[in-house]
């Protein structure tokens, strides 16, 4: 199935979205807990999906979106996907704006989450 | 899955709520500190989102609220005011009590409704965005036709062979970010193709003004039933209706289809996952285990080398040379695991300072340096409380209030240091405040009114005697029994503790200047330095830490004076123990008044004072293990625990403290 990359500061979050995706047989292929370290990791293990906290540390060094930005910049198919608070919904549409594929809300259904892996994964004309 | 995680949640949220706590401080000090705001606002925010998917709702209600008021003070909507810091601080507190709660598995009775209301208070106009959010209305029962002038347009995108259609998007009644769900729509629109005309208006569509569908004219190059599929298949999409666009204009019929269903493919598929683990949780007790194993092992080495040197035996010795390096190394790197930085404990103490000068109607302003420098946990675990009494007492009988420092000539604003730094095998803390000092001559009186001295001994002890006594038991300067401090509680508790770990407090006081706290303890708590002596036919091992010096002495260097045994070493009068006859070991010869060369004297230390302890012999340096002693022989005088040596032979350690008595 899909190599998925988690970016998320909080263990737990990465732990429950690893556990859901892999049940659905997906290869978690990197985690990462801050923008800079998910821009790094993006470059080494080329991901086909990575779910993206938009809200983390290292804030003022290069936040979510600027992840998103630079993700997009090494590789515009990059298929990314939002994970964020409802509260954060400018953030999220400036994600989308840059490319980011879809969002999910937190807290995070579990079928939702298959449903919109499954979704962005199948994208027929993306 | 909540079992599981909730190990998790809860040391992380845990983690969360100090962290927000300490920025708070920050904050406080510094409304401008925009750094401190943010890591406020990723922390609670992150807390809502776990404890949500935990399903603790009313933790996510809280943290909500309170997000959406950081929220207002990081855009600057608001400004950071005493009002708010204190709302929020109180709202960190009660989390705290719900994670706890949840810790013990104890149903909450805290009621939030309160304390959403008063964060609700300060946001602005009072009333949820949501509810002032202008509703345009879109006609479901009409069909939307093309602009005229939109329609020539079509009609030559039709000519030049695109598909023109109108996509009429329904979207899922539960959506929770309906501005952004239709922002990705749109976008993912615009990819396909260019929207001609929208209804309502592609800006009311992007900010969610619209009730749950919207129609779109698009020129695509794909065919309709691409785009169809497409469309559908973005998340949230409940329904969508894709019409050719008729250059004639017709109008169609919506037809609404069932909602994809994607049953849920719960194969659990095995899958290997190898990723680097960068860093970990250890539980406590296997670090212990190990932490034994690893005596044992240095033992085993310590035995091996022995054997080997009296063997003689050649190709072993190069053997127990790498059992050396690699035990010590071993040794080495799980101590560093028992190491934490002393933030652990530091951190909260910008809360505590603030809270109790808050109390106190006082000005206090608390620097901590060095709280990077690590400790074993176990040391840090335990000098905590010490650490806030010493504090407690520097806010309340220390630093003045900021009339009686003005009076003064100071500054109205306390301030509070705390100082660590590590300096060779030790943890050395400093506390100093610049308040009031502590008066000798008020001390003085006191202590002979409690018949802690008598007058006669008063006129005879110096400044820096009269000061020690502070830290005897019952001894407490202030003049009232206070809320925080003077409960009986005094320093004499705080130099137990630090006296039990290995460690002492020292102090020194100057009126009206200030008063400083040194507090010395050992890095480790579990193997120490210690110097081997010989006592009789007895190995003791005296800490290195409590070691001045070792000198030889001859027998006719030994003064008595007032029937106690005395020598001077630089102009300095040290009394002199016999460890046999303190310890009472028996004695199996009479080597010490045989020796010639000299009698060894281990010098050591405590409270700045020395004591001599005439041994037989000096074996040497070593690391050993501390193994505490069984409860039965834990009170033995003069003993903290014992060791086991490389011959297998147990030595006991000597605690030094209660030697003096």
């Amino acid at each position: 199935m899909a190599k998925i990359m988690i970016v998320d500061d909080a263990l737990f979050m990465r732990q429950m979205l690893a556990k859901i995706l892999i049940a659905e047989g997906h290869e978690i292929c990197a985690e990462a807990t801050n923008a800079k370290e998910a821009v790094e990791k993006f470059k080494t293990v080329r991901p086909d999906l990575v779910t993206m906290d938009i809200v983390m540390p290292l804030m003022e060094e290069l936040d979510g979106i600027g992840a998103v930005n630079e993700i997009m910049k090494l590789d515009p198919k990059a298929k990314i996907l939002i994970v964020s608070a409802m509260s954060q919904q400018p953030i999220v549409v400036e994600a989308i704006r840059l490319g980011a594929r879809d969002f999910l809300s937190k807290p995070v259904n579990p079928q939702r989450l298959k449903e919109v892996v499954k979704s962005i994964l199948t994208e027929p004309l993306g | 899955m909540q079992e599981s995680y909730r190990e998790i949640f809860l040391s992380e949220s845990q983690e969360y709520l100090k962290n927000i706590s300490n920025c708070l401080v920050r904050l406080e000090n510094n409304a401008g500190d925009i750094e401190s705001l943010n890591e406020i606002f990723r922390c609670t925010h992150t807390l809502k989102g776990m404890s949500a998917t935990m399903g603790y709702d009313k933790i996510a209600q809280l943290s909500h609220q309170m997000e959406n008021l950081l929220d207002e003070l990081r855009s600057q909507r608001k400004e950071v005011t005493t009002e708010i810091i204190d709302i929020l601080f109180t709202c960190t507190d009660v989390l705290e009590q719900f994670i706890q709660d949840i810790r013990l598995k104890r149903d909450s009775t805290i009621e939030i409704v309160g304390y959403v209301a008063a964060l609700q208070k300060f946001l602005t106009g009072d009333i949820p965005a949501e509810k002032t959010r202008p509703l345009t209305a879109t006609s479901t029962s009409k069909e939307i036709e093309l602009d005229p002038a939109d329609q020539a347009k079509a009609k030559a995108a039709q000519d030049s062979g695109l598909n023109v259609c109108r996509a009429k998007i329904l979207i899922a009644e539960n959506c929770l970010m309906k501005e952004a769900r239709a922002f990705l729509i749109i976008t993912h629109l615009q990819r396909l193709g260019e929207i001609l005309q929208a209804n309502p208006s592609i800006e009311d569509i992007k900010a969610g003004r619209f009730e749950q569908a919207f129609t779109i004219f698009l020129i695509s190059k794909e065919s309709k039933e691409a785009i169809h599929k497409d469309i559908l298949n973005i998340s949230e999409v409940e329904a969508v209706s894709i019409v050719p666009v008729e250059t004639e204009m017709k109008t169609h019929a919506v037809k609404h289809q069932a909602p994809q269903g994607q049953a849920a493919a719960q194969a659990q598929t095995e899958h290997s996952y190898i990723k680097k683990i960068q860093s970990m949780r250890i539980p406590v007790q296997r670090l212990d285990r190990i932490m034994n194993l690893i005596g044992e092992l240095t033992i085993a080495k310590i035995q091996l080398v022995q054997q080997v040197q009296s063997a003689k035996i050649e190709p072993l010795e190069e053997i127990s040379l790498t059992l050396d390096r690699l035990t010590s190394t071993l040794q080495d790197e799980m101590m560093q695991t028992r190491l934490l930085p002393a933030s652990y404990v530091l951190d909260p103490f910008g809360r505590v300072v603030r809270d109790l000068s808050k109390k106190q109607n006082k000005e206090v302003d608390l620097e901590i340096t060095g709280s990077e420098i690590e400790l074993d946990r176990v040391v840090l675990e335990e000098i905590g409380d010490p650490l806030i009494h010493l504090l407690r007492n520097a806010i309340d009988h220390g630093i003045e209030s900021p009339e009686e420092r003005q009076a003064k000539g100071k500054d109205p604003k306390g301030k509070i240091a705390i100082k660590v730094s590590r300096q060779k095998g030790q943890i050395s803390i400093e506390i100093s405040d610049n308040g009031r000092g502590v008066s000798v001559a008020k001390v003085k009186e006191k202590a002979i009114k409690k018949g802690i001295i008598t007058e006669l001994e008063a006129e005879n002890l110096d400044d820096k005697k009269i000061l020690d006594i502070i830290a005897l038991p019952g001894f407490s300067t202030a003049k009232e029994v206070t809320d925080i401090s003077g409960r009986g509680v005094g320093l004499d508790v705080v130099k137990i503790k630090l006296e039990s770990l290995g460690g002492r407090l020292d102090f020194e006081s100057k009126l009206d200047v200030g008063t400083r706290f040194f507090l010395t303890l050992p890095l480790t708590l579990a193997i120490i330095k210690a110097m081997l002596v010989q006592v009789q036919g007895e190995i003791l091992a005296v800490p290195l830490m409590n070691i001045r010096e070792t000198i030889k002495i001859k027998r006719h260097e030994i003064k008595l004076v007032q029937n106690f045994q005395v020598i001077k070493v630089r102009d300095e009068v040290i009394p002199i123990l016999h460890m046999d006859k303190e310890l009472g070991i028996p004695s199996v010869s009479d080597e010490l008044e045989t020796t010639n060369d000299g009698l060894p004297l281990v010098i050591i230390e405590y409270e700045k004072r020395a004591l001599g302890l005439m041994v037989n012999k000096i074996v040497g340096e070593q690391d050993i293990v501390v193994k505490p002693l069984p409860s039965f022989v834990k009170k033995t005088k003069g003993i903290a625990g014992a060791t086991i040596l490389g011959d297998g032979r147990v030595a006991l350690i000597l605690d030094i403290m209660s030697l003096r008595g």
